[in-house]
């Protein structure tokens, strides 16, 4: 199938998507969440405010009518004003967007080549010292939650060592690389364990594949061996594990935003769910299904590319 | 070199070039470090319902009284007012006079730039900014009922197509440019405390009319600082405000802040700069406290054992410079009944519970020794509190809750339905609820802890969903009626009393009490009516807790308070001694 023919159907797809999407987000806030009115009235609401603020907030309308409010913003999206701080949510998207990629972009590129590079090295030393001691700091990396990792790390590397800044943030570049420095390394260290694993075994797979002992026997350098052969037919699970964290690069580090005070939008949504903010919610929500979507074909059109053998359907 | 040096070396350099991207302060400049441990909501006075909303807008709004900075009991003052205002015979009428040549802080919203005077009929407006039902504020609660004719104009111009500002409510009104005149629909002398509150603080008609729904971003009052716009950041940073009046640190102080006249008689604000740290998480706040980047703090929890040894400071501390401030706050504790529930009104069933209930151990667990024990509503401090009385029903008395239990009809707990216990979702809640359902254990009765997310929790309680519930009311102001409202009918669910009691002997003494004017007649009655609600068990009441909040020893005049919201302006840095004592961290 033409490749734009295919970009076109799979993005097609997108509708059915985001209806099943709105629909979810409509009765989980419509139906299922509490009434937003007790949390944005504060404690001294009387009835009267209540069905005040319903009226304001368009939540005295129809269900069909609010359904159909959340399609048109999901396919418009035209997000509308937050609840709580009245400011415009694609604004307040613009403002968390850079924070949130200051810590996630290094985090996503770091973390990856770590992960790749230790795979490729633990492969080729494989049963070897080196392989071992990637395996228990994986496994470490793995199991100290990551709560515990954060908590040390601010204590040791930015208090008693004074290394880095405690948290804190500020705009601009290069103003906030010392703000970032610390949470990326530290989420570095926690999420590597799992994706040198998983790198590890994809390699591996191939590794042990008889092209590749032809390429041996060949008299190919083992450099050779594992970046042009192996790595590259083992890209297709790596093309994926890597894409499939793009779009929550944009959707930042719910916990470590906190935790640092990083303006970004993981501390925008935390801020939200807490305050019973749906528009904003409704806004992360539809904007992580819409990255999901658009993502999915990316990688479909990048495994042709990475492996000529496969074909779009 | 070993691979641990290499890493290092590399951190290091890197951290090294990275140093020099950060700002360098004027070493003269005098800069206060505050942390929020909240996000703010924004700077729209009339939507200040939480404390930390509340202080932030106290830096730019003022409000026409202030509390006095060094009394106690905390004693009303005027702000924006010339002087306390003129109260007629039959305490309805209120007259004051506005102070002149206060200046709006400029901004474009004014001809030119340049912020002008202030007027009375400024506060009309902002109070009918507060009622205008359009605004859903979330202080009307302040007002509501209280001035003539403020509730029908808001019923009016809720059907009608636009709120008219201009029409006449006879309980507000501007007599001239400087005076300024309400008269309440019924007496209510715990009117002047709302005009302390950051829900009647004076705001521009043209600020509001130019920022539109993003005025809560855009605050420009008459107050000691400055903030251009409110990006909803992490960090926030107030300026002086260039145009701010000759308002001057107060010169008479009650016995206990005496050592606080050091700045006596100098011109407010006293710092150049404010940098408020919004950080929801205690371990960063504590670390960055503890290497100067703060200027003070509340010990939390997990680290009080290590810094505080018998009520003070460990020695660690104490050589860096940091000084305690133990302070108890206007608060209370308390499990509460919805009286809803027709199995609740059988007090025998909640004294039995009382009694039950180990208090001075949850103390311990919880609060680490240093609350109060509370033996009814209202908080220590507070006119009507008889600090000899003890309730006879506060526990643990174990033997004489199985016998009150079995009066109640449930022998063993036997006949006793479950009870639903509420909690919001957090680590510390849940562990009170295990303690509250092993302690009712003790006598038979079952307790199902039902979790949920704060929201959810409010929700439940205030569509009266909940059995037996645990929470903290703390002041709005320093007034018996503000706790004792609590168990009023009137106020039921949604309103401020979640326990939907509803005693007409109570209704009826409360309304009574709560009109008359500040006397000993008026004490003694508070006094009556807390004793009431005591023996009546209307609630399980726990505790009144106390701040522990360390602070630096550069920082000047600080006292922890629950109501000052705009303490900021009084607070100072030795930059010198900060110098010195940084050496030591």
């Amino acid at each position: 199938m033409n490749l734009y023919a295919y970009i076109i159907r799979r993005l097609l797809y997108v509708i059915p998507v985001l209806l099943g999407v709105c629909l979810v987000i409509f009765v989980l806030f419509n139906l299922v969440a509490p009434d937003p009115a007790y949390t944005l009235l504060g404690k001294h609401a009387t009835p009267q405010q209540i069905a005040e603020l319903h009226h304001e907030l368009g939540m005295d309308r129809p269900f069909l009518v609010q359904y159909l409010d959340t399609v048109k913003t999901a396919f418009t999206f035209n997000f509308g004003y937050s609840w709580t701080s009245k400011q415009n949510i694609w604004e307040m998207i613009k403002a968390g967007a850079g924070p949130s990629l200051s810590i996630t972009g290094p985090l996503f590129i770091i973390s990856n080549i770590v992960a790749i590079s230790l795979a490729l090295l633990v492969a080729f030393y494989r049963g070897k010292l080196i392989d071992k001691f990637v395996l228990i700091l994986s496994i470490a990396g793995m199991s100290i939650p990551s709560l515990a990792v954060v908590l040390f790390g601010q204590w040791f590397f930015a208090y008693k060592l004074g290394m880095f800044e405690i948290s804190g943030y500020e705009h601009g570049f290069p103003q906030f690389i010392p703000y970032v420095i610390l949470p990326v390394i530290l989420y570095t260290f926690i999420s590597f364990g799992g994706d040198t694993r998983f790198y590890r075994t994809v390699i591996l797979d191939e590794a042990y594949q008889d092209y590749v002992r032809t390429a041996r026997s060949k008299g190919l350098s083992e450099m050779v061996v594992m970046f042009k052969h192996v790595l590259k037919n083992s890209m297709i699970p790596i093309l994926t594990q890597i894409i499939i964290q793009i779009p929550s690069l944009i959707l930042g580090l719910l916990f470590a935003e906190s935790f640092f005070s990083i303006p970004g939008l993981g501390a925008m949504t935390i801020n939200a769910i807490n305050t019973s903010d749906f528009p904003v919610i409704k806004a992360m929500t539809i904007m992580s299904a819409v990255g999901f979507i658009l993502f999915g074909v990316l990688t479909d059109v990048l495994y042709t590319v990475v492996d000529p053998r496969l074909k779009l359907k | 070199m070993k691979m641990r040096n290499i890493f290092l070396v590399v951190i290091s350099a890197m951290s090294l070039l990275f140093v020099g991207c950060t700002k360098k302060q004027d070493s003269n400049e005098r800069i206060l470090n505050l942390v929020s441990p909240a996000e703010i909501k924004g700077y729209d006075p009339i939507q200040a319902d939480d404390l930390y909303s509340g202080r932030e807008i106290s830096k730019i709004y003022e409000g026409l009284l202030q509390y006095h900075w060094l009394k106690m009991p905390y004693e009303l003052v005027p702000n924006l007012a010339e002087a306390l205002p003129e109260i007629s015979k039959d305490g309805i009428t209120y007259t004051f006079k506005i102070r002149k040549g206060v200046m709006f802080q400029d901004d474009a919203a004014f001809p030119g730039g340049k912020g002008r005077e202030l007027e009375a009929a400024d506060f009309v407006y902002s109070i009918k900014r507060l009622a205008d039902s359009r605004n859903t504020a979330t202080g009307w609660w302040v007002l509501d009922g209280k001035l003539k004719g403020l509730n029908e104009w808001r019923e009016k111009n809720a059907k009608a197509a636009a709120t008219n500002y201009d029409e006449e409510v006879e309980g507000l009104k501007a007599i001239d440019k400087y005076t300024l005149q309400f008269k309440l629909a019924k007496k209510f002398p715990q009117f002047l405390y709302s005009l302390a509150m950051p829900f009647t603080y004076v705001v521009s008609k043209e600020v509001v009319a130019k920022y539109g729904k993003e005025f809560i971003n855009h605050p420009i009052g008459t107050g000691p600082y400055f903030l251009p716009i409110f990006d909803q950041g992490k960090k926030i940073t107030y300026t002086k405000n260039p145009t701010f009046r000759e308002k001057f640190y107060p010169s008479d102080a009650s016995p206990e802040f005496k050592h606080l006249l050091t700045d006596a008689g100098k011109k407010l604000p006293l710092v150049d700069k404010v940098v408020v740290h919004v950080m929801k998480e205690t371990q960063p706040a504590w670390l960055k406290l503890n290497k100067g980047e703060i200027d003070y703090y509340s010990v939390p929890k997990d680290n009080f054992a290590s810094a505080i040894k018998n009520n003070k400071l460990s020695d660690e501390l104490a050589k860096k410079g940091f000084v305690l401030e133990i302070a108890p706050q206007l608060d209370v504790t308390y499990t509460a009944f919805n009286f809803e529930n027709k199995l609740f009104h059988n007090k025998k069933l909640r004294q039995a519970m009382y009694l039950a209930y180990d208090e001075p151990k949850a103390n311990e667990l919880f609060y680490n020794n240093t609350a109060f024990p509370a033996q009814s509503i209202i908080a220590p401090g507070i006119a009507g509190v008889d600090a000899n009385y003890k309730n006879p029903f506060k526990g643990p008395k174990l033997e004489e809750a199985k016998k009150m239990l079995a009066e109640a009809g449930y022998p063993g707990g036997k006949g006793l339905p479950e009870l639903k216990y509420d909690i919001p979702d957090s680590t510390v809640s849940r562990q009170m609820g295990e303690y509250f359902q092993k302690q009712m254990e003790q006598v038979g009765i079952k307790i199902k802890i039902v979790s949920s997310p704060w929201p959810e929790f409010q929700a439940k309680v205030k569509k009266k969903a909940v059995e037996v519930y645990g929470l903290a009311w703390g002041a709005d102001y320093p007034d018996a009626e503000n706790f004792l409202q609590l168990f009023y009918g009137p106020n039921k669910s949604p309103g401020a009393n979640g326990s939907n009691y509803d005693n007409p002997e109570f209704n009826k003494e409360f309304e009574a009490a709560v009109s008359m004017q500040d006397s000993p007649e008026r004490t003694a009655r508070y006094t009556k009516l807390n004793k009431f609600l005591a023996e009546e068990v209307v609630a399980l009441f726990g505790v009144h807790r106390q701040a522990y909040i360390m602070e630096q020893g550069w920082l000047r005049n600080f006292h922890p308070t629950d109501l000052h919201h705009d303490a900021v302006q009084y607070l100072n840095i030795d930059n010198q001694k900060k110098a010195e004592l940084l050496k030591n961290f």
